[in-house]
Parts: structure tokens; C-alpha cells; sequence
């Protein structure tokens, strides 16, 4: 993988999201990826795959896979509502930093309209960072929480 | 007055909604998809929250999403603009149950006025002159037998329908029964709700609206007409105020009924009342449309009455401040719908507009939310920007017009303002000869002259049926 290669990669993945209005964009090959994503959109999430804000986007495109860092898949929010990490006011958090968590596992609760809608571990993995604040009024696709999906599954 | 509006749409209406709390010193939500994250609205509201994925149906027209935003942002109104879900009466009801103001109707209005045929009803018991027309026909047999009394050319229309989808053109009775299926297969599909009627087509008609505000308090103004017979496909293209030669005792007299009508069902807020005007200048009720308008500007312009400011001003409780005799109109207002399409061909041209310039002046007046390096998105309608042309007469606002739109530049997507420039040199539009079937007559003779002999022409389409686009 050259430098002119990820600079040609990096530039069509840029047009794309201009041309579909995209605030983001994934891209993975063999020894490439690349997660683009637009200043402003989404937020604090980008930090945890290591990808530095630019002037119209934000890119980064990391070596792999031989010494590849593995990266955590983050947790958007599925609706509107307010962020809580526990089921209660006093009561313990669903997940702590460094906790793992199986399929189903809730991580978290949004409030909607009186509704308190679970969100659910997709995979298995470690929760790395936490990304919302609890009580904190989160919107669609904002990040809430960092999972490193278990070893065997990045293996797939 | 409200603390916070949540703006419940996009493009120049959102941004216009924000304009209009602004200058009332409320703050604003702008309620986005993902699509919209850096658009203008977004921009200048004093909060955002992304609602859902570019698509419609999870963002705009989600109900749940939006009631969510509002409540979570701590909204104490919600303005739904047009569109969308502006005419729903479970929103105004998710509203209600959630303390939340609903800049519009309440649910009850919104429910009757959605029903075609329960709309027609009241209209009628109100006062106002219909359409030859029918209840809903139970079958093709049912319809065979009541067209007779309505006669052709008729339309089979949906009682849940609107925009033209859910509606067929009958022009004899051998036509009916495969065009009474086609509708109700239609309206289920569409509306999830198979009944239709039948209504008598007015072929060369006009179509004009009366713009109505109502406090709730007991006072019902209406702010005169508009005329918006320049259509394609039920689309408005360009529309002015006053409607070109309607008398003004006439115009006393219609408004006077539509503002009794608008009483008599309980509405509150802005509304439209859309009627088809024949040849003999007979006046025809086709239906309510209970928002604000997208040609609400050049009432505006004529009356020096904002539409939108009063619709939040209604809606927070307050009195109108005008009165039908401080209604006055003054000169003429036309506005051009300059869409994102290939003026030809009308095919959708999303794309960066590279550069942008909007014409200003004298009695101009431009709604958009676009600007240069704006993507227009595929994923919504084609309006890119309203101009707005307002002078002492018809012939002023028409020069004004053809000098603004010929000052405007959109580089990098197609538009449709060389054909707004061809409708404002016809001799009809000029000398105000206008019908629903105008714009379809001009587009057959644009083509014919500009095809070479034997060449087929690129444009052929029926004449729609008239009727109302938004």
C-alpha cells in the first residue's frame, strides 16, 4: 500500500460523500480501511477508531492487517431520547468500562415519549469508552458507547 | 408566546419557520436527517437533533421520532410546515398528550378535512358550492349507475387521497369500470383506504384558493386569493395574487363564505380552501388544505399580512390582531417555483450547485435554502427557491419577475428557470387567459414549434386531471 494509492482511495471516498451527501463513509479491503467522516457529524466517535478531523472531512487510513490495531465498532443511538447507562437512578450501570458483553446484553437505555427502549449488544466484545453522558439528550445515529468486538469475531 | 419551536422539516420552509421565531424572539429546533445535518435551517436554528436516515420515512415522516425530539429538546411547540407530516392528526394528537403545542388545526379538523368525502359534506352544509359529485360508490355497478347524474367527463377519486394519486379521468362510459378498479386498487394501495366517489371534471377550469386565519377566539379573516391554474401534474408552478380579473364584490363574497365555512367546522390556524372556477366564473369547493402554503408569500406581499407569524402567534394563544375590514390588498404578487429539473424534461437534477446568485431589487423576494457548494439531495423534493415579485399591478410583478429571474445564475444542476422565463412572454399568461390545461397547452406548443417536421414531439402527455398540488 503506497501513499499515492491511499491518497487516490482516500480522494474518491471524498467525492462519494459529497456527490451522496454522506456525513459518513466505511471502506474496507484486504489491507486498507478507511472511515471518513464529515467535521461536525457524529462527534467524539471518530476518536475511538484513531481518525483525526480535517478540513471538509475527516480520514484516516490504517495499514493492515499484519500489527493492525483493532478497532471498536461504536454504538449509535437507534432514536431520539435521553441517554441513561442504568435502568434506575440509583441503581448500578448497565456496563462499565473494561466490562465484556454477550449478544442481547443491554448497554444502555434511551427514553422516548415515556418509553424506555433498551439498546442491545449486537456481538460479543469489551466495552472500551463510554461516549454519552448519562442524562444527556442524544439524537439519531449520536455515539453512545465503544465495544472491541471478541477476537473471534474479528477473525471473520 | 413559546419558549422553543421544533421545526418538524426541512429546505426553505424550515428556514422560513426559524425566520419567523427569530423576529418573535423564540428559540428554534430544527428537527434533520442525516442528510440535512449542514443545511441552512440546521444552521441557523439555535438547536438541531437529527431525527433519522436520509429517507423520509424515518425522518420527516416519522411520527414517533419527531414527538421524541421535541419532548427531549424540551419544544413547547411543534411547527410542522407543509408537507410531510404536516396533516396528520395523530401528530397533533401525540402532541396534545405530550403538552406540546401543534402549530395547526386540531386533530378533529385535520381528521374531517382529510376524509375527501367528509370534507365535501360539511363544505356543503356550510354553504359552500360543490362539484357535482357523489358519496362513496360501493362498486363499479354503484358507479355505472350515479354517473349518469354526475356526468363525463368525470373523475373516480379517492376519499382518503390527495396530489393527485388515487384519482382516474373518465371521459365515457366504457372507461368507467377499468378506471373505477385502477382508482381503488390506488387509494388502498396509497391511502390504505379503498372508498371512492365520483366527481363531474371541469376541463378548462381555474384553479383558485382563498387563504384563511382563524384564532380559535371567535375571529375568522380571509386574506383574498390566489390563483394557481399554471400547473403540471397537480404541481403548482407559478402563482399569483389577486387571481387576474376576479372581481372584487366576487372576492367578498367567496372569501365571506369560506371564512363562515372555516366556522362552522371548528378551524383554527392557517388554512386553504382550493376551488376549481369555470368558465361562467361559478365557483366549485375541491378541498381544504389545513397548513400553511408554499405560495403563502404572495399573499403576504399583497396583504403585508405574515402568514407564519400568525400561525405561531394562534397557535400560543393569542387574539388575530387584524380584522376582515383591515384586510386591503395592494398591487399584485407572482411567484415562480424555480425547481431543481430539467426544464424539458422535467426529469429531477439533485447535484452541487456550484455557483449561486440570487436576484434582489425592488419588490423582490427569494425563499431558499440552498446556496453555493449545496448539494441538492435525490432523497427530496425538487423546490429550490421561491422568488417572489410584488408590484403596484399585474404588468409590474410580471416585469420584475422575468428581470429577476433572468438576474438569477444556479450553475451545476439543471432548473426550470428558462421555462418559468417562456410562461411570463406567452400572450395567454399576459393577458391572464389562464386554465389547470394552460401549462400542458403551452408545453404541446412549445415542443411541436421547436420539433423538426416529422419529428415526434418530446412532450406528450394527457391533460391531468385539475386539482391540487401543494
Amino acid at each position: 500500500m503506497d501513499v499515492d494509492r491511499i491518497g487516490s482511495v482516500l480522494d474518491r471516498v471524498l467525492g462519494l460523500m459529497r456527490e451522496h451527501g454522506l456525513a459518513e463513509l466505511e471502506v474496507e479491503s484486504e489491507d486498507l480501511r478507511i472511515l471518513a467522516r464529515k467535521a461536525g457529524a457524529a462527534g467524539a466517535s471518530g476518536e475511538v477508531a484513531a481518525v483525526p478531523a480535517g478540513e471538509a472531512a475527516a480520514a484516516a487510513a490504517a495499514p493492515a492487517p499484519a500489527g493492525r490495531k483493532p478497532v471498536a465498532t461504536v454504538v449509535e443511538a437507534p432514536v431520539v431520547g435521553t441517554f441513561y447507562r442504568a435502568g434506575a437512578p440509583d441503581a448500578a450501570p448497565f456496563v462499565e468500562v473494561g466490562d465484556r458483553v454477550e449478544p442481547g446484553d443491554v448497554l444502555c437505555v434511551i427514553e422516548a415519549m415515556k418509553l424506555m427502549n433498551d439498546i442491545k449488544a449486537e456481538f460479543a466484545g469489551e466495552v472500551v469508552e463510554v461516549l454519552a453522558e448519562n442524562g444527556q439528550a442524544v439524537e439519531y445515529g449520536q455515539p453512545l458507547l465503544a465495544l472491541l468486538p471478541s477476537a473471534d469475531r474479528r477473525m471473520s | 408566546m413559546f419558549r422553543k419551536v421544533l421545526v418538524a422539516n426541512r429546505g426553505e420552509i424550515a428556514l422560513r419557520v426559524v425566520a419567523a421565531c427569530r423576529e418573535l424572539g423564540v428559540r428554534t429546533v430544527v428537527a434533520h436527517s442525516q442528510a440535512d445535518r449542514d443545511g441552512l435551517p440546521a444552521r441557523f436554528a439555535d438547536e438541531t437533533v437529527c431525527i433519522g436516515p436520509a429517507p423520509s420515512r424515518h425522518s420527516y415522516l416519522n411520527r414517533l421520532a419527531v414527538l421524541a425530539a421535541a419532548e427531549t429538546t424540551g419544544a413547547d411547540a411543534v411547527h410542522p410546515g407543509y408537507g410531510f407530516l404536516s396533516e396528520r392528526a395523530d401528530l397533533a394528537e401525540g402532541c396534545a398528550a405530550a403538552g406540546i403545542a401543534f402549530i395547526g388545526p386540531p386533530p378533529e379538523v385535520l381528521r374531517l378535512l382529510g376524509d375527501k368525502a367528509r370534507a365535501r359534506q360539511a363544505m356543503g352544509a356550510a354553504g359552500l358550492p360543490l362539484v357535482p359529485g357523489t358519496e362513496p360508490v360501493e362498486d363499479a355497478a354503484a358507479a355505472a349507475r350515479a354517473a349518469p347524474d354526475v356526468g363525463y367527463p368525470l373523475l373516480v377519486k379517492a376519499v382518503g387521497g390527495g396530489g393527485g394519486r388515487g384519482m382516474r379521468l373518465v371521459e365515457a362510459p366504457d372507461r368507467l369500470p377499468e378506471a373505477f378498479r385502477a382508482a381503488v386498487s390506488e387509494a388502498d394501495a396509497a391511502f390504505g383506504d379503498p372508498r371512492v366517489y365520483l366527481e363531474r371534471y371541469l376541463g378548462g377550469a381555474r384553479h383558485v384558493e382563498f387563504q384563511v386565519l382563524a384564532d380559535g377566539q371567535g375571529r375568522t379573516v380571509h386574506l383574498g386569493e390566489r390563483e394557481c391554474s399554471v400547473q403540471r401534474r397537480q404541481q403548482k408552478v407559478i402563482e399569483e395574487a389577486p387571481a387576474p380579473g376576479l372581481a372584487a364584490d366576487v372576492r367578498e363574497r367567496v372569501g365571506g363564505l369560506v371564512a363562515g365555512a372555516a366556522r362552522s367546522v371548528g378551524y383554527v390556524n392557517a388554512g386553504t380552501f382550493e376551488f376549481l372556477v369555470d368558465g361562467d366564473g361559478r365557483f366549485y369547493f375541491m378541498e381544504v388544505n389545513p397548513r400553511v402554503q408554499v405560495e403563502h408569500g404572495i399573499t403576504e406581499a399583497v396583504t403585508g399580512v405574515d402568514v407564519v407569524k400568525s400561525q405561531i402567534r394562534i397557535a400560543a394563544g393569542e387574539p388575530l390582531a387584524v380584522e376582515q375590514d383591515d384586510v386591503r390588498l395592494a398591487g399584485h404578487a407572482v411567484e415562480c417555483r424555480v425547481n431543481a429539473e430539467h426544464p424539458e424534461t422535467f426529469t429531477p437534477s439533485p447535484g452541487a450547485i456550484r455557483t449561486l446568485v440570487l436576484p434582489g431589487g425592488p419588490g423582490i423576494r427569494v425563499e431558499t435554502a440552498a446556496h453555493a457548494d449545496h448539494m441538492v439531495s435525490p432523497f427530496y423534493d425538487s423546490l429550490l427557491a421561491k422568488v417572489i415579485a410584488h408590484g403596484h399591478d399585474r404588468a409590474e410583478a410580471v416585469a420584475r419577475m422575468r428581470r429577476a429571474l433572468g438576474m438569477m445564475v444556479v450553475d451545476g444542476i439543471d432548473t426550470n428557470l428558462a421555462l418559468h422565463l417562456r410562461i411570463l412572454d406567452d400572450p395567454d399568461f399576459l393577458a391572464g387567459r389562464l386554465s389547470t390545461a394552460f401549462l400542458d397547452r403551452f408545453l404541446t406548443r412549445q415542443s411541436a414549434a421547436a420539433a423538426p417536421p416529422g419529428a415526434q414531439p418530446t412532450i406528450e402527455e394527457a391533460a391531468p386531471p385539475p386539482g391540487a398540488g401543494s
